[in-house]
């Protein structure tokens, strides 16, 4: 067991690098999320058309072939490669795919919450003489924030193990540290274990997610 | 009947959609075409692809330095390899720097140019797209000269031998000395890799697996019962003081020749058989090679 601070070191390293692509991921894909929602609840027919088509494209090819086509279509077709062959580029084409991706999928889960809360209390705005935009803010927002947290923690979850689908595009984060001991790293080479023990790092940070977004949750509960 | 109505009006509105905002997807549709065409590198990009002025820009100045990829390479002021972990062509050194035969060389190469040299770790399935999308320049990795890798990618000569060898669990070692012998067994072989050419050319079982490390795990954990990887990973990886302490390696089944891939077209592939004809003649290629014991494999360049 000489082996496993080194193990633990290299799988750290990469775990940051997960850390790294989930919290960019959610700090993109919230706001663009709520901004795709709204263009495919828009009144404007062709701009909601529109939206409903990338989001369909999006949610409908798999997030490992947009991760290969971010990274390498500006190259391979452009003959321009924008990302370049660094760690750096690889992170940010990785980040574009998932925010992209993701804000996708929040925008779905945004409408619901939105359309959630009763029409009546639009209406209700409307007759006290208020703006769509307070409507908006001040009626809206936050039934829905309380409404669209369960299912919301379930995609961040499920983001936070989907960030290993970046290996792909030689990102080097947890599974890949954990993978490369299998064939040879930091001196170690030929052990299995270390890719397995990567599901500790997932589980416990999972758990932490839980109990917090739990958290939320109930200090959400105030009103119904 | 309501059920039925739905999906009907589903899929009919989906149509529609389809129809209406079409436009929208014609860039998903004409990618897979121009990605078939984008194994001719010097071919100018259409511009109806790049939107704004200043990528056009960027995009046809790199067009013009892909007919030379020796300026291209100068213009960056750096050399990008691709490679994977594999000891003892490309691996970390204690304090993280690459090392290896193949690392050494490739530093060699990139001095010889007067550029700077940076190692990027890739995935080897990715490595053709790698190099086509420019985001690597050359794939310096122990890399089997097999005819697939030759018609996509233009190949210096080999600077190396290698060979096929079969790993089994030392145990068992002796009833596996023949080619006779082997089968019955169940191989796990790295798919793409010339192990599995050699497997299906023999007509062994032979499962594909992601990479050589796994086809040991494989024999490892004993879902499978025969592996076949490269003699020099062999040698590093397998039997005692490594990881894989109870597998042992037999016989070889063929032998084989690394080189180094660089774009189709590419000029950098006779700049770097210059370099090593130079390297092998003042005795630089040998005594590098000797640092990491692979001498007796080394191919005599002339």
């Amino acid at each position: 067991m000489e082996q496993m601070p080194i193990v633990v070191n290299a799988l750290n390293v990469g775990f940051l690098q997960t850390l790294k692509l989930f919290f960019v991921t959610l700090l993109g894909a919230f706001p663009l999320g709520l901004i795709i929602a709204f263009g495919s609840m828009s009144k404007f027919k062709p701009l909601s058309c529109l939206v409903k088509i990338i989001v369909w494209i999006v949610r409908g090819t798999p997030l490992m072939i947009q991760l290969l086509i971010i990274y390498y279509f500006p190259g391979l077709v452009l003959h321009n490669p924008i990302w370049g062959g660094g760690e750096a580029g690889r992170f940010a084409a990785a980040s574009v795919a998932f925010i992209f991706n993701y804000s996708c999928y929040f925008s779905e889960i945004y409408r619901g919450g939105i359309q959630g809360v009763p029409v009546g209390q639009q209406e209700a705005g409307l007759v006290l003489g208020m703006t769509k935009s307070q409507i908006f803010f001040k009626v809206t927002l936050l039934q829905m924030i309380k409404r669209i947290v369960p299912p919301m923690s379930n995609e961040i979850i499920t983001l936070v193990k989907d960030t290993s689908l970046a290996r792909i595009i030689a990102l080097q984060e947890i599974i890949w540290a954990g993978q490369a001991f299998m064939k040879g790293s930091n001196g170690i080479s030929g052990q299995i274990w270390p890719l397995f023990f990567t599901a500790v790092y997932y589980l416990v940070f999972n758990g932490l997610l839980t109990v917090l977004l739990g958290k939320l949750e109930d200090k959400l509960n105030y009103f119904r | 009947m309501k059920k039925l109505m739905a999906i009907a009006l589903t899929a009919a509105m989906s149509l529609g959609l389809l129809a209406g905002c079409g436009s929208s997807s014609s860039t998903a549709s004409e990618a897979p075409a121009s990605s078939a065409a984008s194994s001719a590198v010097s071919e100018t990009p259409a511009s109806s692809a790049v939107s704004s002025a200043a990528e056009e820009a960027a995009a046809s100045s790199t067009a013009d330095a892909a007919e030379s990829d020796l300026e291209y390479v100068k213009a960056n002021g750096k050399l990008v390899v691709g490679i994977t972990d594999f000891a003892p062509m490309d691996y970390k050194d204690e304090s993280g720097n690459w090392i290896g035969f193949d690392a050494d060389m490739a530093k060699a190469f990139a001095e010889s140019l007067g550029v700077e040299v940076e190692f990027v770790e890739i995935d080897w399935d990715n490595k053709i797209l790698e190099l086509d999308g420019k985001t690597i320049d050359c794939v310096w990795n122990g890399m089997t000269l097999t005819d697939e890798v030759k018609s996509a990618m233009n190949c210096t000569g080999a600077y190396l031998n290698n060979a096929q060898i079969v790993v089994v669990p030392a145990d068992k070692a002796d009833q596996y000395q023949t080619e006779e012998s082997l089968a019955e067994l169940n191989f796990a072989v790295e798919a793409g890799s010339a192990g599995e050419a050699v497997a299906t050319e023999k007509g062994l079982n032979a499962t594909p697996v992601k990479a050589q490390a796994d086809a040991l795990m494989e024999v490892a954990a004993g879902t499978s019962d025969a592996a076949i990887i490269d003699s020099l990973m062999a040698a590093a990886m397998v039997g005692e003081g490594t990881g894989y302490e109870t597998l042992t390696y037999t016989i070889g089944l063929s032998t084989e020749e690394y080189g180094v891939g660089f774009r189709k077209g590419s000029d950098l592939t006779d700049a770097l058989n210059d370099f090593f004809k130079s390297a092998y003649a003042d005795g630089s290629m040998q005594t590098i090679a000797e640092t990491y014991g692979v001498q007796a494999a080394l191919v005599e360049q002339q």
